[in-house]
């Protein structure tokens, strides 16, 4: 594909001033100014409100940017490093990241494990039951993160949330007025259910609809043959899977490592310590301290993080096809 | 995708689960069959236990919300929550900004990027796959990362505390996602109908009027209302731009929660309240994205 774009590209751009040819071949030849005349809206838009910050983020991290500078005007001053030497040598700052990091493995892996083992039984269940599954996932796929964090605060407070009277019915436990945020643990499991309950329907309804494509002889012929399930699973399903698996998995890793609305709603708008990840440690301390340039920094170094997953996300839609 | 296709045919439907259970009894006993039911039906009840557990709040009277020993059914359903939801200070406020703001961001977005995904969709041209790259690369930014220099930004050309720096925001922010599903639309469409219409003597914008924005009108749908719902469901940026009085209802629950402490009925009657255009939006298209577009359009 590449060599027959560049090919019509090169016939095409040599002959400029020629308009006759477009009658006949319409969209081949087609080397006008057009297409970047449409797509340029689109790409103003772009540079002005997501290239002029991310170029500005990066500037902000080398300068000083206080509340001073902010209400007089006046340019921050240019400090080179200091941001990034102050916060590399912040150990506060390095229990940020482990923690996100250490968050996003464990929920990643719920979410992906739970998701593609319930697009499985999807197909292995009456078609009364998927149809229920399906509407189940559907409504909470539909809420609105906010919404979900809110309802997962009210089930969990302390005095009057229903999951501390279930546990309470069990025998032996006394989990009234029992606080679910005190030890950090059990915090981040209630985080963590909320994300990957949130997160497996998108995982499930796509590997789902991704498993309607193996072909029903090859599973057939494999059990014929005396295959396991497992081995079935193992050799011929998930090879079929992997690209939209890899897929979903990037996706689920750049979502949930920039948790942000989670562990903010949670923890009432002011996430302690222990509750922190890079987004909200950032945002805490540009908008709660008015650090703008520490919080840029950090900024920075979260994005330098994830271009790794990023461009192995976009490497994989052009692999796949998805970008023709 | 979904089989909630009203009015499948029932005879297909009967021949396809013959199959299916075909499949599903080579090597597989009744009980497995029974387990896998009862997990797929169990699991469905926990995920929509916190969804259920809102709306059995949002219907209780405050007293049986703050019960010490809660009830699965209000023994006394009430719309009380939601009247004391609505007249809370700047909720209607809040809800019209939310409006005014989620719908220019929509339209504009919906403009711009269907200009853009024509262009990437239908033309061959220098750079094509660099716009590509950008349009997918920028998806992947975590907004809140930019949201330092973006305050700054709209603070010096005075668009904090705005609609309309919002609205702008909110139109960047579901670009990237316009332009890349609405090119999918647009591809979908077979090329051989641009080309007959150019035979027959059509102008190049008349097929566009003509073929392919007709043809992408269920595109056009299901993209703005992903739109919709992702510029409804904002609450960071809004709230770190704006004042309560210029935010939107997510910000609203937000502040409802900092401020007012536990007034848990309300609150989940306005989480209600907010979260119904989405859910309805995000279960039409849903369909809408699973019904072939123009599948049988070449052979007429």
């Amino acid at each position: 594909m590449p060599v027959v774009e560049s090919t019509t590209r090169r016939t095409g751009g040599s002959t400029p001033h020629r308009a006759p040819g477009r009658a006949t071949r319409p969209r081949r030849r087609q080397t006008s100014g057009l297409p970047w005349l449409l797509s340029l809206p689109a790409l103003l838009l772009l540079a002005g409100i997501l290239g002029y910050p991310l170029v500005r983020m990066v500037e902000l991290s080398f300068q000083n940017m206080r509340l001073r500078e902010l209400i007089s005007g006046r340019p921050a001053p240019w400090v080179g490093l200091d941001n990034y030497t102050k916060v590399l040598s912040d150990t506060d700052f390095w229990a940020v990241v482990w923690r996100t990091v250490a968050f996003t493995v464990v929920a990643v892996i719920f979410t992906v494990v739970v998701g593609l083992g319930i697009a499985l039984l999807m197909r292995r269940v009456a078609r009364g039951v998927r149809l229920f599954m399906i509407v189940a996932m559907m409504f909470v796929w539909a809420m609105p993160q906010l919404v979900a964090a809110q309802a997962f605060r009210w089930i969990t407070d302390s005095d009057f949330g229903v999951v501390n009277y279930v546990i309470d019915k069990l025998p032996g436990v006394d989990y009234q007025n029992h606080s679910w945020f005190v030890n950090p643990w059990q915090g981040w499991s209630v985080i963590t259910t909320l994300v990957v309950w949130a997160g497996i329907p998108f995982i499930a309804i796509t590997l789902n609809a991704g498993l309607t494509q193996v072909p029903k002889e090859l599973v057939e012929a494999a059990t014929v043959d005396g295959a396991s399930p497992w081995q079935t699973l193992r050799s011929i399903t998930l090879p079929i899977l992997k690209p939209l698996l890899i897929i979903v998995t990037t996706l689920s890793v750049i979502w949930d490592f920039g948790l942000f609305t989670q562990n903010w709603v949670l923890r009432d708008g002011h996430p302690e310590p222990q509750y922190q990840t890079l987004a909200t440690y950032s945002y805490t301390q540009a908008f709660g301290q008015s650090r703008y340039s520490l919080g840029s920094a950090i900024s920075v170094i979260t994005v330098l993080l994830m271009l790794g997953v990023m461009a192995f996300y976009i490497r994989q839609m052009f692999k796949i096809g998805e970008v023709d | 995708m979904v089989a909630t296709t009203p009015g499948a045919p029932a005879v297909r439907t009967r021949s396809r689960r013959r199959v299916d259970e075909g499949v599903i009894t080579v090597g597989r006993s009744r009980a497995a069959t029974i387990a896998a039911n009862t997990t797929g039906i169990v699991f469905s009840i926990l995920m929509l236990f916190p969804i259920y557990w809102v709306l059995n709040t949002a219907f209780k009277p405050a007293d049986e919300v703050l019960a010490l020993t809660p009830t699965f059914w209000p023994k006394h359903p009430t719309f009380d929550n939601f009247l004391s939801a609505v007249k809370a200070p700047l909720f209607l406020q809040d809800m019209l900004n939310g409006l005014i703001i989620t719908l220019l961001a929509v339209a504009g977005s919906l403009v711009v990027g269907f200009l853009a995904a024509l262009a990437i969709a239908r033309f061959k041209f220098y750079g094509r796959r660099g716009i590509i790259l950008v349009i997918l690369a920028v998806q992947l930014v975590p907004f809140i990362a930019l949201l330092i220099p973006l305050f700054l930004m709209l603070q010096s050309v005075s668009l904090t505390n705005s609609l309309i720096g919002v609205s702008i925001t909110y139109l960047v922010l579901i670009l990237p996602y316009t332009v890349w599903t609405l090119r999918g639309f647009i591809s979908g469409i077979p090329r051989e109908l641009d080309e007959a219409a150019l035979i027959d003597g059509c102008s190049r914008g008349q097929v566009f009027w003509r073929i392919i924005l007709p043809l992408t009108g269920p595109g056009l749908v299901a993209t703005s209302v992903f739109g919709f719902i992702q510029a409804w469901n904002e609450f960071i940026i809004i709230n770190t731009l704006n004042s309560p009085e210029k935010q939107n209802l997510m910000a609203w629950l937000l502040q409802n929660q900092t401020t007012r402490g536990t007034a848990w009925g309300p609150l989940m009657a306005g989480a209600i309240i907010t979260s119904i255009p989405v859910v309805i939006f995000f279960l039409i298209i849903q369909r809408n994205i699973a019904t072939g577009l123009t599948a049988g359009a070449v052979k007429g």
